[in-house]
């Protein structure tokens, strides 16, 4: 029994030993900071192909940039681990990326929206039935 | 705590009336202002274009109402792309095939249009509306459905034919068009002008309900929800319709069939602000043969408008009915002989 709950505590000073120096290693590695880069493609069905002038920010700020020609990118911000990068395109369904200590190219692919497009716009043209049309 | 949300429930379906008058507190002319002034060329950035926009304000409604007005004072309906679409729709309406490819390759078109031109169509702006609203962590959906007008969805149903939003602000859902609140198009001439409606912004989910049928029924908002054969014998009602009034009241139906010297009635509420003298409402019939202009009887009441007209002579009427230079709405009546 005594034996029993010397070991305990043993292990549980041995756990927070572990825990501290995990937040100590952590901590040490989110001052870290991480450049991105990133290419930003889209996906309609099997075609894939460049999106040029997508949005990429950081989530609930306005720190910014977009894809060049090429569909490249580099963040103008050095990021930290844990950081959350959208990738945003019209027409295609937005993604969120969280940055990792290990992140430094990104390949993003939004896939199309698949809704339809519609467009009926409104006139001031006045209704006409049928029967009384000539 | 159930008890509540009962409580609030029944309140939100009892909202017959324009869901503007939530946000009353709200000074819309400044946020108007502001969102007016705004500039961007393009679209590219989207993100600092939203940010920078509604920069000046704490809440959803004031942020949202901002980018409502800024969309639909700086993006232009493009009549042509429309047209463009339905033509294309029409030709492979039975080749489900190639009506996916044209809709993904015509996706491209119209997304760059509103990128670079800040031009576009229905889907258009909703896409528009839902994109800046997420940015600043408002939701908001696009829905799909029938737009009912004078040439469209108005005897039968034809195809889903337009897209519009529901926002979420104060955890309830609102409905609004941008595309009708931008301004209006003149097909006959390929163009469009901007006006404002703000009719069509948070607009009373059972008026609104008369020209836009959600292919989805869960965004209806209404308690009581018409078929689709309802639906097109609604009376016909116009995008004026939107500032003028606040609920259609009566008739109940677009078409009608009474005899010799019967009387039609027809009953609105108008919005807050609105008074229209008894003098400014005109009831036009057109048969075949001439348009006749009346002066219906009117009896107003508060914000409750009556309108009664008796028809004399037989024949097949479309029936208008004015209030100013406004268009308010359409009906029909087949006026038969009296009985013996």
């Amino acid at each position: 029994m005594k034996t029993n709950s010397k070991l305990s505590t043993k292990r549980s000073v041995a756990i927070l030993y572990a825990v501290i120096g995990f937040l100590f290693y952590s901590t040490s590695m989110n001052a870290q900071d991480i450049q991105v880069k990133g290419i930003v493609k889209g996906k309609s069905d099997d075609v894939i192909e460049i999106l040029s002038g997508a949005n990429v920010y950081i989530k609930g700020t306005t720190i910014a940039t977009s894809t060049n020609k090429k569909g490249e990118f580099t963040f103008p911000r050095k990021l930290k681990s844990g950081d959350i990068l959208i990738f945003s395109y019209l027409g295609y369904e937005r993604k969120s990326v969280r940055i990792r200590t290990n992140t430094s190219f990104l390949s993003v692919i939004l896939e199309e929206d698949d809704n339809e497009i519609f467009g009926a716009p409104i006139s001031n043209q006045r209704f006409k039935s049928k029967q009384n049309k000539q | 705590m159930r008890r509540l949300s009962i409580l609030l429930l029944f309140f939100s379906s009892l909202s017959l009336h324009t869901q503007q008058s939530d946000f009353k507190s709200f000074d819309f002319h400044k946020i108007d202002k502001i969102a007016k002034n705004f500039k961007a060329k393009r679209l590219d950035d989207l993100n600092n274009i939203t940010y920078n926009l509604t920069k000046d304000f704490d809440t959803d409604i004031e942020k949202f109402r901002a980018i409502f007005v800024w969309i639909t004072h700086n993006v232009s309906n493009d009549y042509k792309l429309y047209a463009k679409n339905s033509r294309k729709r029409k030709r492979f309406e039975e080749d489900t095939i190639k009506l996916e490819e044209w809709n993904s390759k015509f996706k491209k078109i119209i997304f760059k249009k509103l990128i670079r031109k800040k031009r576009t169509i229905c889907t258009g702006y909703a896409y528009l509306l839902k994109e800046m609203s997420d940015i600043v962590g408002i939701k908001a959906e696009i829905v799909h459905g029938y737009g009912r007008t004078a040439d469209v969805n108005v005897e039968n149903l034809e195809d889903p034919n337009h897209s519009w939003n529901v926002v979420k602000l104060n955890n309830k859902w609102y409905l609004c068009d941008p595309t009708w609140a931008a301004g209006i198009s003149y097909p006959d001439q390929g163009k469009f002008v901007f006006g404002y409606n703000d009719g069509l912004f948070l607009t009373a989910p059972d008026l609104f309900l008369f020209n836009h049928y959600p292919m989805y029924s869960q965004y209806k908002l209404t308690p009581v929800v018409p078929t689709l054969t309802e639906f097109v014998n609604l009376p016909l009602l116009y995008s004026g319709t939107y500032n003028t009034i606040d609920a259609h009241i009566a008739p109940k139906k677009m078409h009608h069939k009474i005899v010799q010297n019967d009387y039609l009635k027809f009953e609105y509420e108008l919005k807050e602000g609105i008074s229209i003298p008894n003098d400014k409402i005109k009831l036009i019939t057109v048969s075949r043969v001439a348009e006749r202009t009346y002066r219906p009887e009117v009896i107003q009441n508060g914000n409750r408008i009556q309108l009664k007209h008796q028809f004399k002579k037989r024949g097949f009427y479309d029936i208008h009915i004015y209030m100013g230079e406004t268009l308010i709405a359409s009906y029909t009546t087949d006026v038969k002989k009296e009985k013996e």
